[in-house]
């Protein structure tokens, strides 16, 4: 991960930027299959970001209020697309890795499966989908959707159902 | 059937990102902080360039008229300034607060929008059928010099007069246009908002 190189002495939004980026682009490609429409939701989340970021008080991680600002803002971006999404898959690129590719193309082509495994489940079983991959855990999950535990628990159930019937259709 | 594995998909999830990718986000995040600067300080350009305008004004012709509309269009600036400001404001809470909240949020703006496209496009034949007669009054009873030498060449009250026509009608497009984005919009986000909704009493029923 890029935290790793996080230097405290860039301002803010620099750092936000090389912590949470990925997490970012994770978001937008769960909702955007186009890379060029793609790109364009990522420019509007770090837009929201930037702006929201002065009134961020810190009730929550940092890491979940970006998170939160992230699904909704690629929630409602997609929402709002006038076109259809798009039907073909479009491969997601991954890192190569030199010392073993096979291994490596083989995750590529998981890891390419799941995305668009998610991609076709409905938008609220995605949204908390999504944030399980994360990492996040239950009860900030929970405090995101302002939903009650059970809730969340039944939501993820059934989402987890959707997504195995995906993977296994898919296989 | 075996359930899936969420850790380990988390962690194919969450694979060492492509790095061209990770550089691309870092170029869009510094554009996007720059056009932001951009616009702030452009807005307060703007803001300084028309205040000062306005008070050289004030200051060259110093009558009461002159104060008074000098001032109302400085107190109109700061109220449009501070809407927008508003405006924004309301809009990055509901993207910090929950996805319900986001879309009823959003379907409650777009029927406003909606409405309001619904209103221009209704008012646009009232609108160019008045400047017409307003423009044939004028024409009729004042007999100033520039309206007499407009109506005297038959070029020019052609060129005028086909200039409306097209002013009018590109209007209409655009309008009826707007009114068919938002309504689709609308529909979009309503359905998409309902699905939450159905979501949601399917999980506390």
């Amino acid at each position: 991960m890029a935290s790793a190189t996080v230097d405290f002495e860039t301002p803010p939004f620099e750092r936000i930027v090389g912590e949470f980026g990925p997490l970012i682009s994770r978001i937008a490609m769960t909702y955007e299959a186009d890379p060029g429409l793609r790109e364009d939701l990522v420019q509007h989340i770090l837009l929201a970001v930037w702006q929201a970021l002065p009134s961020f008080r810190g009730d929550a991680s940092l890491k979940t209020f970006i998170a939160r600002i992230a699904q909704n803002r690629s929630i409602s971006y997609v929402a709002r697309q006038v076109r259809q999404p798009p039907t073909a898959e479009i491969p997601e690129k991954l890192e190569a890795d030199q010392n073993n590719p096979e291994e490596q193309a083989m995750q590529a082509n998981e890891r390419e499966v799941l995305i668009s495994a998610t991609r076709e489940l409905p938008m609220p079983q995605r949204q908390v989908i999504s944030l399980v991959l994360e990492g996040f855990t239950y009860p900030e999950i929970a405090e995101m959707l302002e939903i009650a535990p059970n809730a969340l628990a039944l939501r993820l159930s059934r989402a987890k159902t959707a997504l195995k019937t995906i993977l296994e259709r898919t296989r | 059937m075996s359930e899936i594995d969420l850790d380990r998909l988390g962690d194919l999830w969450r694979a060492s990102p492509d790095p061209a990718e990770l550089a691309q986000l870092r170029r869009s995040a510094e554009a996007v902080r720059r056009r932001a600067r951009l616009g702030q300080v452009t807005d307060f350009l703007l803001a300084g360039i028309v205040s000062a305008i306005v008070i050289a004004l004030i200051v060259s012709n110093p009558r009461l008229e002159t104060a008074a509309l000098g001032g109302a269009a400085i107190l109109a600036m700061l109220i449009g300034t501070i809407r927008q400001r508003r405006l924004r404001e309301a809009e990055l809470r509901t993207l910090a607060g929950s996805t319900e909240q986001m879309l009823d949020q959003t379907v409650a703006r777009l029927q406003a929008t909606v409405k309001r496209a619904r209103f221009n496009l209704l008012s646009a034949a009232p609108a160019i059928l008045i400047g017409i007669a307003f423009g044939w009054a004028l024409d009729r009873g004042t007999g100033s010099p520039l309206l007499t030498r407009f109506s005297a060449s038959p070029l020019t009250s052609l060129l005028v007069g086909s200039t409306l026509i097209l002013i009018g009608i590109a209007s209409v497009i655009h309008f009826t246009r707007a009114l068919r984005r938002a309504r689709h919009e609308l529909r979009h986000i309503a359905r998409l908002r309902d699905d939450f909704q159905s979501e949601t009493d399917r999980t506390t029923d």
